[in-house]
């Protein structure tokens, strides 16, 4: 292609500089949402792999044991009576300092050295003293320059470290390193003698683990094989990084949703750059037969703008990256605490800025810049070498195209069907579903636009006289400008209404369940992962002072673990019900009567809804578990409604737990009331008896309640902010399109002028013009959210989470979602309204 | 089946061409089995009421559009039978047209419109160059080279598209009412340049209008009625 067909083209973007930077900020946009997604995700995955590896170092295997951890003689009689020597007994917990949750992990550093490497910046001889105070100071604790200047420490200064509500005199020994790239590994990580663990984590005599470290060879096997041999029944031996990869896994379809969303605001962002390439092909009509006519090929025309595209999509996606970036350390906080919420404890300091996702932002931004501009470069290549085709001509092949492709979209809603039930549990194909879906819908649109344009002309004449008449039959007559714009704008809002009543389902299903399953008055549970979050167990001669204030008339007792396999991670609750406990747990699946007598007295297990979906139980079934006497059977009796966990969990009674895994602890409380019971006096005398002792959390009913409804809460803001990125997108792609409707009806505009209509009138017009796109976009927006929250609850929340809920729609939500269609659109074209207002007629006119 | 044609040293021959167009349920004939032969260096004038089908037999001839049937050959080249590509290729390199309404980039400089076509014949650049320059000097526009189309008066656009029909030296210039837009002093400057330059190569010209002043430049005038062409008019250049 020569260099003045080149400026021929692109002096026409450089001259409509307003439709140029909204191209580029509607791609840019778009990519920096997926980029910022994916940059986070990555953070948060790199920061626990980094963690892991610091905390796993050079273990192959790790020998785990049930709830209670592995007996340390185990330890001693792999080392001194078996002799192996890659062995190191570890213990894991979590501590809080200054309200900075750490992780404590206790090792044995004379074993320590074949697994974990760490130095200290000080000199030899100091760096040995650090060793020996590590060993012989009670609470002495080394951790890294990051984590003690985050956490306001300072070495040699003596402090309080708390640990499960309990308190320990600590102290901090020393500063340890590691090289540049591994040194994020240690933030949050507190390194402590075993024995101190031990006792600060309340284990004496046992291990979280013991790392073993084992050559890829046939020696290595062997080993492993006589290690196996030596195990008592409740230990095994796992690969240490499939219980790394384990772990991971349960935030990857949460990861997954979030990619998901991001790409909404990309599939956004492909309407507007068809949008804006569309325009630039429509306005250039003219250029274009002339070209044509002076004998430039199809093909060249073709790749012509297909090369704008490409470098729209390249500025674009460039500036969509550095957005991304920006955006990205925003989401961090959010996606971050939401992990930790739910998953796992991660400390995601920084953003990792990886080239990888870079790169995947520019090339999904490039590609859909192609994708986009094809459509409209293909019709430009299509163009016939006359000079001007007629704008009848261009609408009238708008209108016969809206109907062609309005049949397209049904065949690939239908395809979106097919995908649903033909890809089983698949989450990946229920979003590809998903996406057909919203495709499919979306360009039906304008056909559904041009139907009801018919009967909303007279509502429009009635509201606004002529103006109304002319502004409804503008953007009727208009198709091939606004039908795009119109598509945009509902596919956001339409995710709006999507994501609303999925997350307004959610939410109503999640608190009917709270309401139902929290019977008790008030619940107690020791700090765990965080000071306000349960997990650490109780005090067992507190919980006997704790049940004895007046006032409390039953509890229940609740023991949560985890236990391992090859086959991956399993929470399992032990709980002793009080009699109206009961009541408070719903079965989906299995007869209650037996189900329940099963649970008391015969060591059944009831599955959780998440737990059946995703490893196909069934009431009648065996579960075969790992329990401290080995692999034993058990009976599933029911399956009930939970929320708790997207995991799933296996409930038993606490009489069955404590018989096959030798656990007595408690890790909560729940506690009944007499009628006459002061629910502020008890709360006080519990918080006094158990003041000094261990800093439990005693909440209410209410407290709870609302506390889970705000974690739920905190959970979806990031899903809000992704959707109102995608609104954001729409917002500039109808401010573009209205932009160039005023640019092509110039002269129509200038004539309206000269016959008498005020500037006033005239942007009222345009106005109106967008108001009715925003109305229209808006209504066509219901039926596609009421589709999307449809496949979003029954598909991918079950296939991703494995939770089930009733759908429920709030006019609210759907009113405020055309409120806001007719907000954004009004909004978009209040600048188009005063610039066809103040441009004078003769002007407008002569340019024509 | 078409005529054959009768004098193999016609620039231009035209055979039985017809073409139609659909209007609602009506098949309107814009040109029925229309014959012509237009000789080298000659100048015609096609001339015809609004709508007889004058700009559809301009955009026959130079490829724009194609035929229901019939044969339009230039030179060697039928190019009714060639493809929409080579058609373009051809029209790229053989022909040269003028608008009514000028049809110039607006995005390009002058300079930059008349090179254009050389650019497409990619022509080596020191070359087109030099051959812009001689045209705009020709057309008296070379010191306004580097502005752009819309700065220029009506007479002065019409002087660029001139320039850029003839640049890349085309075997036929087709002219399509080309003082349509202009007043008479600037019409009749702009036949007075059109007549030397065409002159100057020996070119001949194809050229629609209904004014009788732009007939008078021509040696022969083709009346076209009813999709067909009435009269062959033989007269003495003004």
């Amino acid at each position: 292609m020569t260099p003045i067909l080149h400026r021929a083209s692109f002096g026409y973007l450089s001259r409509h500089p307003w439709q140029l930077a909204l191209a580029l900020l509607g791609i840019c946009v778009g990519v920096a949402v997926i980029v910022a997604v994916d940059l986070v995700s990555e953070s948060a995955r790199r920061a626990f792999a980094l963690s892991m590896d610091t905390i796993n170092g050079e273990a192959t295997h790790q020998i785990v044991a049930g709830p209670r951890g592995v007996d340390e003689a185990l330890y001693t009689r792999l080392r001194v009576e078996m002799g192996m020597r890659n062995i190191a007994p570890v213990i894991e917990g979590y501590a809080q300092i200054a309200n900075t949750t750490l992780r404590v992990l206790g090792v044995d550093i004379f074993a320590e050295r074949e697994f974990r490497s760490y130095t200290f910046p000080d000199p030899v001889v100091k760096s040995n003293q650090t060793w020996r105070r590590l060993l012989t100071e009670p609470g002495a604790f080394v951790t890294s320059a990051r984590t003690a200047a985050s956490s306001g420490l300072a070495k040699g200064r003596q402090l309080t470290i708390s640990i499960a509500g309990k308190a320990y005199p600590a102290i901090l020994v020393g500063l340890i390193e590691k090289s540049a790239s591994a040194a994020p590994g240690l933030d949050g990580l507190v390194i402590v003698d075993i024995a101190v663990a031990q006792h600060w984590l309340d284990k004496p005599g046992r291990l979280t683990r013991i790392d073993v470290r084992l050559p890829a060879t046939e020696s290595g096997a062997a080993l492993a094989n006589q290690i196996r041999a030596a195990l008592p029944a409740d230990a095994q031996l796992l690969s240490a990084t499939g219980r790394t990869q384990a772990v991971a896994e349960m935030s990857n379809a949460f990861m997954t949703n979030l990619a998901a969303m991001s790409l909404l605001a990309l599939l956004v962002g492909i309407f507007l750059i068809y949008n804006s390439m569309g325009f630039t092909v429509l306005q250039r009509r003219k250029l274009i037969g002339f070209l044509r006519a002076l004998g430039v090929t199809r093909r060249e025309i073709f790749l012509l703008i297909l090369k704008e595209g490409l470098l729209l999509g390249l500025f674009g996606a460039a500036l969509g990256v550095l957005f991304g970036i920006l955006l990205g350390e925003q989401l961090l906080t959010l996606v971050s605490r939401s992990i930790n919420d739910h998953y796992f404890v991660v400390n995601v300091t920084d953003l990792a800025l990886s080239p990888a996702s870079a790169l995947k932002g520019l090339l999904a931004g490039l590609g859909v810049s192609l994708f986009a501009a094809a459509m409209p470069a293909w019709e430009a290549a299509c163009y016939t070498p006359k000079l001007a085709m007629a704008r009848s001509v261009l609408e009238h092949r708008a209108r016969t195209l809206a109907t062609r492709i309005a049949c397209s979209g049904i065949v690939i809603v239908m395809l979106a069907f097919g995908v649903l039930a033909w890809s089983g549990d698949g989450l990946v194909a229920g979003f590809a579903a998903l996406f057909l879906l919203v495709l499919g819908f979306a360009i039906c649109i304008p056909l559904a636009v041009r139907q009801s344009a018919r009967f909303i002309a007279p509502i429009a004449s009635w509201l606004g006289g002529s103006t109304g008449r002319l502004a409804m039959s503008g953007v009727a007559a208009s198709l091939s400008r606004t039908g795009v714009a119109m598509v945009a704008l509902a596919v956001a809002v339409s995710a709006a209404i999507g994501v609303s009543v999925m997350v307004d389902s959610f939410r109503d299903s999640v608190s009917h369940w709270l309401n139902t399953t929290l019977r008790s008055d008030i619940y107690i549970s020791a700090p765990g992962m965080s000071a306000d979050r349960p997990g650490g167990q109780i005090d067992a001669a507190l919980i006997a002072d704790l049940l004895r204030v007046p006032g409390v008339t039953a509890h229940s007792a609740t023991r949560r673990a985890w236990i391992e396999s090859e086959r991956g991670r399993t929470q399992i609750i032990g709980v002793e019900m009080a009699p109206e406990s009961y009541a408070g747990v719903r079965l989906l699946e299995g007869e209650p009567d037996e189900a329940w007598l099963a649970f008391d007295t015969k060591g059944a297990v009831i599955v959780s809804d998440p737990y059946a979906y995703r490893h196909g139980v069934e009431p009648g079934q065996l579960l075969t578990l790992n329990t401290f006497t080995g692999e034993r059977a058990f009976h599933v009796a029911g399956v009930y409604q939970s929320y708790d966990s997207n995991q799933g969990t296996i409930l038993m009674s606490r009489a069955t737990y404590m018989a096959h895994w030798s656990d007595t602890q408690i890790d909560s409380l729940g506690l009944y009331l007499t009628p006459d019971a002061q629910l502020a006096d008890v709360l006080r005398q519990l918080r006094q008896i158990s003041a000094g002792r261990q800093a439990l959390l005693i909440r209410s009913n209410r407290e709870i309640r609302d506390l889970s409804m705000e974690i739920f809460d905190r959970t979806f803001v990031i899903t809000d902010v992704l959707y109102w990125l995608a609104v954001v997108v729409a917002f500039i792609g109808i401010l573009s399109a209205m932009l160039a409707v005023q640019l092509e009806n110039a002269r129509e505009l200038a004539i309206l002028r000269a016959v008498g209509m005020t500037p006033g009138q005239l942007g009222g017009l345009v106005s109106m013009q967008t108001g009715f796109i925003g109305l229209l976009s808006g209504l066509a927006a219901i039926p596609l959210g009421l589709g999307m929250a449809w496949v979003l609850i029954d598909v991918i929340n079950r296939r991703a989470f494995g939770w089930q809920m009733d759908m429920s729609i709030s006019p609210q939500i759907l009113l405020s979602a055309v409120a806001l269609s007719v907000g954004a659109a009004l909004l978009a074209g209040l600048y188009p309204a005063w610039r066809a207002a103040i441009t004078p007629p003769a002007l407008a006119m002569r340019e024509e | 089946m078409p005529n054959d044609i009768q004098n193999t040293n016609a620039q231009v021959c035209i055979s039985d061409l017809c073409r139609s167009y659909q209007e609602g349920d009506q098949l309107h004939m814009v040109l029925n089995k229309l014959n012509a032969e237009i000789l080298r260096g000659e100048t015609i004038a096609v001339r015809g009421r609004s709508g007889s089908g004058k700009s559809t037999l301009l955009n026959l001839i130079s490829g724009i559009d194609a035929p229901d049937a019939g044969q339009v050959r230039i030179a060697d080249s039928i190019i009714t039978t060639m493809s929409e590509r080579d058609r373009t290729l051809f029209r790229r390199k053989n022909i040269g047209f003028v608008y009514q309404f000028f049809n110039l980039i607006p995005t390009l400089t002058v300079e930059d419109n008349v090179k254009l076509v050389l650019e497409l014949n990619k022509v080596p650049a020191p070359e087109a160059t030099e051959r812009v320059n001689d045209l705009l000097a020709a057309v008296d526009l070379l010191d306004r080279k580097l502005s752009y189309p819309d700065v220029l008066s009506g007479g002065e656009q019409q002087r660029v598209a001139i320039a850029r029909a003839l640049v890349h030296q085309p075997c036929l210039l087709l002219a399509d009412e080309p003082t349509g837009n202009l007043d008479d002093t600037t019409a009749r400057s702009v036949l007075e340049l059109l007549d030397k330059l065409i002159q100057q190569v020996n070119g001949t010209m194809i050229v629609a209008t209904h004014s009788g002043e732009v007939t008078a430049y021509c040696d022969r005038v083709l009346e076209l009625h009813d999709g067909a062409l009435l009269n062959h008019e033989r007269k003495e250049r003004t």
